[in-house]
């Protein structure tokens, strides 16, 4: 069966039809910052300015605060109330691929053991309509990480941009049933499939930067203690955090508590490595150092990650390299990882 | 190590963080600054089913200051009640500590991993604790004493600054009474009317010189301790797969999501507490 194509200027009658459905979410701005947020029903200008969000859409499975109970105290003692579900499901229309991939790292740690039910509840209910990259950043290193600017691997439905078009990828069970509901769509023909295929080499060649991560995994497990190493690399690094707190596969979280009288709320907020109190007890601190905690987080995308579920937690989004105020850069640090004899001497 | 069973749960409302309601029932001051809590899970229900194994943890919560993880310290052959013993150093048992018997508190768990009881069978068993480290470890050793004949020989040595840091007096007495079980204890410096060992727990360990031959060490302290105790072993002839430690580490959700408790891939809460000095000697020595 052929593919279906949407004109980009029906763009909002598709995601009106969705929206009986699903929250719709797309990019948008919020005092200049662009994240996925709910569609307000007319505006698709997202389509021209869009290249990809600075808050990833991670924040629509694991919020950056989250209510995971409330509690009240009466005279029979405590009451524990889980919050309400949500009242529709979500769809995020025009995630990245890059980001989709890290959607599917995230689900390794939340489905893992114990399975996470708030982040899972919202990820298992939700459709992600990919939207493929046209314009890569010069900081995206996407096809060094195992996916590419147009990669439909993780998602429901991938739509190709080709001129007035995009071209809808079927991918999932999930995407099928809907673009078999979805109403207005055409048919795609042959040269509407080339014109696909050449998009997508298009963007392929424009994404410059490379990174050669073979053998890291041991590079630096060998360069673990190679404090010299670790302190240059942190040298610069002001630990503000950006790099995790909008690290789309980065999902740590601290739960803290507030209560007013005889009410209160346990809630989730996010966290990051880059802070001393992450890992602080009250006797002592394991990364109390700098360069230790800049060890954790390169060690755990690029180490630790791998050991665990066997592929690195970086998607090569580019945008602890986009977003650093100091100019760090992850793929020049990886490239610096001392090779097994260096880190021996 | 034992594997976590995932199929083992007491989830309230059938999520993961939602706590039980348990009831403190006693309240016993080890140490000035050290307490330990008797409890009882609310549920009678639950309280009836509950398991846990020994070296598991749990997740305590003063509801509206925050949660903590602790070790249940008591043993899985006592089981009128439930038992966890802390140190007053932060928010969390600051707020308990505040709390009289009676009082309710969250509990979910248990978490993690537990002593592997079937390798520990017929062998000897060393007790290397320090501090309020003693509470993971004498969850252990009361199973061992109530199933004394399936383990060898057992020795216990145990530390602390000074002998009103001492946590669990009443045990130590009935460990030391034990003609079972080679009880030593020890302070840190010489103290007026202390008439047993004088030194730090490395160092009368080695003193004590157990035979590693067919035996396992278990280490429980502070890190500092844990740290000095692991060469002390190797010289005494210890493989690192004889040398088992259960770990502390700033931690909130438990289960291996939030990230902070990792010594290299290893989550604390996940993997452990209980760990193989084989299995994180990579990385101990500048991560614990």
């Amino acid at each position: 069966m052929a593919n279906k194509k949407v004109s980009k200027k029906d763009i909002a009658g598709l995601l009106e039809q969705w929206s009986q459905q699903f929250a719709v979410l797309v990019p948008s701005k919020e005092s200049g910052v662009a994240a996925m947020a709910e569609w307000d029903g007319k505006d698709t200008s997202f389509l021209d300015w869009y290249r990809n969000t600075v808050v990833p859409p991670k924040a629509s499975f694991l919020p950056p605060m989250e209510e995971m109970f409330r509690f009240q105290k009466g005279e029979e003692g405590y009451n524990i109330e889980p919050p309400p579900k949500a009242e529709r499901n979500q769809l995020i229309f025009g995630i990245r691929p890059c980001d989709a991939r890290a959607m599917a790292i995230l689900d390794m740690t939340f489905k893992q053991t114990l399975e996470d039910p708030y982040y899972l509840s919202k990820r298992n209910s939700a459709v992600l309509v990919g939207l493929g990259c046209t314009n890569p950043y010069e900081s995206c290193f996407c096809t060094s990480m195992g996916t590419s600017p147009t990669e439909s691997a993780n998602v429901d439905l991938m739509l190709i941009d080709i001129g007035d078009e995009f071209l809808i990828e079927e991918v999932t069970e999930k995407g099928k049933e809907l673009i078999a509901k979805t109403k207005g769509l055409k048919e795609a023909a042959k040269d509407d499939e080339a014109k696909a295929t050449q998009s997508k080499k298009t963007a392929y060649d424009r994404v410059t930067r490379k990174l050669n991560t073979e053998g890291i995994k041991d590079k630096l497990l060998a360069s673990f203690d190679d404090e010299g190493f670790w302190e240059k690399t942190a040298a610069k690094c002001i630990g503000c955090g950006i790099c995790t707190l909008l690290c789309p596969t980065c999902y740590c979280f601290d739960i803290s508590d507030e209560m007013v009288k005889q009410e209160g709320t346990r809630f989730r907020s996010w966290d990051s490595c880059s802070f001393p109190l992450y890992t602080k007890m009250p006797m002592e601190n394991p990364r109390q150092e700098k360069w230790r905690r800049v060890r954790q987080k390169v060690c755990h995308k690029y180490e630790f990650y791998p050991m665990t579920f066997n592929v690195i937690a970086c998607t090569g989004c580019g945008r602890c390299i986009r977003l650093c105020p100091v100019n760090w850069d992850i793929t020049r640090v990886i490239e610096s990882v001392p090779t097994k004899t260096e880190a021996r001497k | 190590m034992t594997v976590a069973d995932t199929k083992q749960n007491f989830f309230a409302q059938g999520n993961v963080y939602l706590p039980h309601i348990a009831v403190i029932e006693k309240i016993i001051e080890e140490t000035p600054g050290v307490r330990t809590y008797h409890f009882n899970l609310k549920d009678e229900k639950l309280r009836k089913e509950f398991t846990f194994e020994s070296g598991q943890f749990a997740q305590y919560s003063v509801l509206g200051t925050g949660e903590a993880p602790f070790c249940i310290s008591s043993s899985p052959t006592r089981r009128d009640h439930l038992e966890f013993a802390v140190q007053k150093v932060g928010k969390v048992t600051n707020a308990l500590n505040r709390l009289g018997v009676g009082a309710e508190i969250g509990f979910r768990g248990p978490y993690g991993n537990s002593f592997p009881l079937e390798a520990l069978k017929g062998k000897n068993l060393v007790f290397v604790g320090g501090g309020i480290g003693l509470a993971p470890l004498r969850s252990l050793i009361w199973n061992v004493i109530d199933n004394r004949d399936i383990y060898n020989k057992v020795d216990i040595v145990y530390g602390a600054r000074s002998p009103a840091d001492l946590c669990f007096k009443y045990d130590l007495e009935a460990w030391d009474k034990d003609k079972t079980v080679n009880m030593v204890t020890a302070v840190d410096r010489e103290a007026e009317g202390w008439k047993g060992k004088v030194g730090m727990v490395p160092k009368i360990l080695e003193e004590t010189a157990p035979s590693a031959k067919e035996t396992v060490a278990i280490v429980c302290g502070p890190p500092i301790m844990i740290r000095f105790t692991f060469p002390v072993l190797e010289k005494l002839g210890f493989k690192p797969e004889q040398m088992l430690t259960t770990l502390e580490k700033r931690m909130k959700c438990g289960i291996g999501k939030c990230g902070r408790c990792n010594i290299g891939n290893l989550y604390v809460c996940r993997d452990g507490p209980v760990f193989s000095y084989a299995q994180i000697k990579d990385f101990v020595s500048s991560e614990y």
